[in-house]
């Protein structure tokens, strides 16, 4: 739902004689190997362009050379970090991937409201892991209060927003956001649930920051992380590809019990959790894939 | 659905032919799906491809489209030699089944139906190869003709097809669950009565029976269970039929799944999520080679790109 890999529409594709370079196909491997991160093939050009901007950074002039950086110098795990960050590049938008709100809307809150409100239960709980600037929690809580009088009629429900920066957190907590950051929130929207800020930026009002409880929480915080118990849905995008695959595991189990039995974890859309756990069974809908927590009687949905 | 049901269905599916709009190749093609692969003669299927102008063009087209890897061929030879005799076949096959509707009877959008047709072939080609199933040329076909009996219910009941259609679109539910309340059978049954009124190759009849439930069949075969797959996969894949359905597929959870699993083991070793977005990344590529060759002026009706 927030940040998702880079803004498409703004990269200029590399040139296609570069981009057929068998070195991106090992790049690309690299990466999907240690971040879990994927690019198609006829999506490689933008993965070229991001390589480009690092490229010249470190003075590297064939991919292959590039390639090397990443694999055998001293320093590869910085670049590798660094190109990470270039891939996943930080700045992201409200309603960034509709495909999730649709699941939600259309099976998977109607799937967890039928199995709750059977024992009695009217309230769902969702979590934004790495909410970054909070234009994700911000999103659900839109979501969420648009369908208070409709899907989510009788019901209540709480928003947890957490991220390791507390940089992020204080600029989450504050809610003010720009053009960009805004550029899928539409007029009504924009009226209902903001109030200007200044000339060129709104902020979230008292209704929208209400649903959102904001704190710092470490993923790797074992501590911290066993208390948080009795989610519906799990939004965890562009963050797990920064952790080694033990403490990837690690936190995906976290997730696992923090879950209630039949509830959802999203990803980045270009993320996966091939081979690093198989507890969770993976779950498509229309444009988007998430993760799904066993229900109780273990069938099938 | 009664026996005697099934047999009404059957008859009428015999009057397809005299009503149907099929081109004269589509006999003598069928003759050549019954063959086994091998004994297939190359200037029988060149001669077949040429016999029909539009056909012709339509198979050009899709050599030299970039799904198939941007050929530039410019004679149908060419283009028979560059895909290959099984690839010819099935696209053959495709651009007749494609003429058996006239015009105004068309429920579907054809777009979206040749979208998914088309997503499914490639999909169940792509998944095959992955799990090593020996025939991927064998699969694409299944994929492409799983449908076919959309084209009967569209040409013998196409009002009330119609209405399930418009149901299903309005319910977003699945299309063969909206036939079965309308209809009182669904494209699974008409599909078979058509794969049997035309001969063909057994496999290919339960592709189009069971696609949707393989577990009906005693023992479904790695075919079916693989388009089965691949339906859902296209329909989670905005390559379903024209209209929003809401769904949420567990493909490994599904029985067809298990039955795969047992032939083909490597199946379980499969990333499915990168699987899907290999897909993903093509889609631009499919729906693209969809609408160069079935779109606007691609035969012998006219299409509004949807």
């Amino acid at each position: 739902m927030a940040s998702e890999s880079a803004k498409p529409m703004l990269e200029t594709p590399a040139q296609p004689s570069a981009v057929s370079d068998p070195a991106y196909l090992k790049i690309r491997d690299l990466i999907y190997r240690i971040s879990g991160i994927y690019q198609p093939e006829e999506k490689l050009y933008l993965l070229a362009s991001r390589c480009g901007r690092r490229m010249g950074a470190v003075g590297a002039q064939t991919p292959s050379d590039y390639l090397e950086h990443l694999t055998t110098r001293g320093n590869r795990d910085a670049e590798l970090r660094l190109l990470l960050n270039e891939i996943t590049i930080g700045e992201t938008y409200m309603f960034r991937s509709s495909p999730q709100l649709e699941a939600l809307r259309t099976v998977i809150l109607p799937q967890i409201m039928q199995a709750k409100s059977s024992m009695g239960f009217k309230r769902l709980r969702f979590w934004s892991a790495g909410c970054s600037t909070g234009e994700e929690p911000y999103t659900l809580a839109m979501f969420l209060l648009e369908e208070s009088q409709k899907l989510l009629a009788g019901w209540t429900f709480d928003i947890l927003a957490t991220d390791l920066n507390d940089d992020s957190v204080a600029s989450a907590k504050a809610g003010i956001y720009g053009d960009y950051a805004l550029r899928n929130v539409s007029e009504t929207l924009r009226r209902k649930y903001f109030k200007v800020h200044d000339e060129k930026r709104l902020q979230a009002g008292d209704l929208l920051k209400a649903q959102i409880r904001f704190d710092r929480v470490n993923l790797s915080d074992n501590s911290k992380m066993v208390f948080l118990k009795g989610m519906d849905v799990v939004f965890c995008c562009n963050v797990l590809i920064y952790f080694d695959l033990a403490s990837k595991r690690r936190v995906v189990q976290h997730f696992h019990s923090n879950l209630l039995p039949g509830g959802y974890l999203f990803l980045g859309h270009a993320e996966s959790l091939f081979q690093v756990d198989d507890t969770f069974r993976l779950v498509h809908f229309p444009g988007t894939t998430s993760y799904c927590k066993a229900p109780v009687d273990g069938g099938k949905r | 659905m009664s026996a005697q049901k099934l047999d009404q269905l059957r008859m009428q599916v015999k009057t397809l032919d005299s009503i149907s709009t099929a081109p004269v190749i589509l006999q003598p093609l069928l003759e050549i799906l019954r063959m086994p692969a091998e004994t297939v003669s190359f200037e029988k299927v060149v001669e077949l491809v040429s016999y029909d102008g539009a056909i012709a063009a339509q198979c050009l087209r899709m050599a030299n489209s970039p799904l198939f890897g941007y050929r530039e061929v410019e004679s149908v030879r060419a283009a028979v030699m560059a895909l290959g005799l099984q690839r010819v076949r099935s696209m053959l096959f495709g651009l007749c089944m494609d003429r058996v509707l006239p015009k105004d009877k068309w429920v579907l959008e054809p777009l979206a139906f040749w979208r998914h047709s088309l997503g499914c072939a490639l999909v169940t080609q792509r998944m095959a190869r992955k799990i090593g199933y020996p025939e991927p040329e064998r699969a694409y076909l299944a994929g492409l003709l799983h449908d076919l009996g959309f084209l009967v219910n569209s040409l013998l009941f196409t009002e009330d097809f119609r209405k399930s259609l418009n149901r299903a679109s309005e319910t977003h539910r699945a299309l063969h669950l909206c036939e079965e309340e309308i209809l009182g059978f669904t494209h699974v049954e008409s599909g078979l009565m058509l794969a049997e009124h035309w001969r063909l190759p057994q496999e290919m009849c339960d592709v189009a029976y069971a696609h949707h439930t393989p577990e009906i069949l005693s023992s479904p075969s790695p075919l079916t269970c693989l388009v089965h797959l691949s339906d859902l996969l296209c329909r989670v894949r905005y390559l379903g039929y024209g209209y929003d359905e809401f769904l949420g597929v567990e493909l490994g959870g599904e029985s067809a799944w298990k039955t795969l699993v047992t032939t083909y083991p490597s199946l379980a070793e499969m990333d499915l999520a990168r699987f899907t977005m290999d897909i993903d990344g093509a889609m631009d590529q499919i729906v693209a080679t969809v609408d160069t060759i079935f779109g606007t002026g691609s035969s012998a009706r006219t299409v509004t790109a949807v």
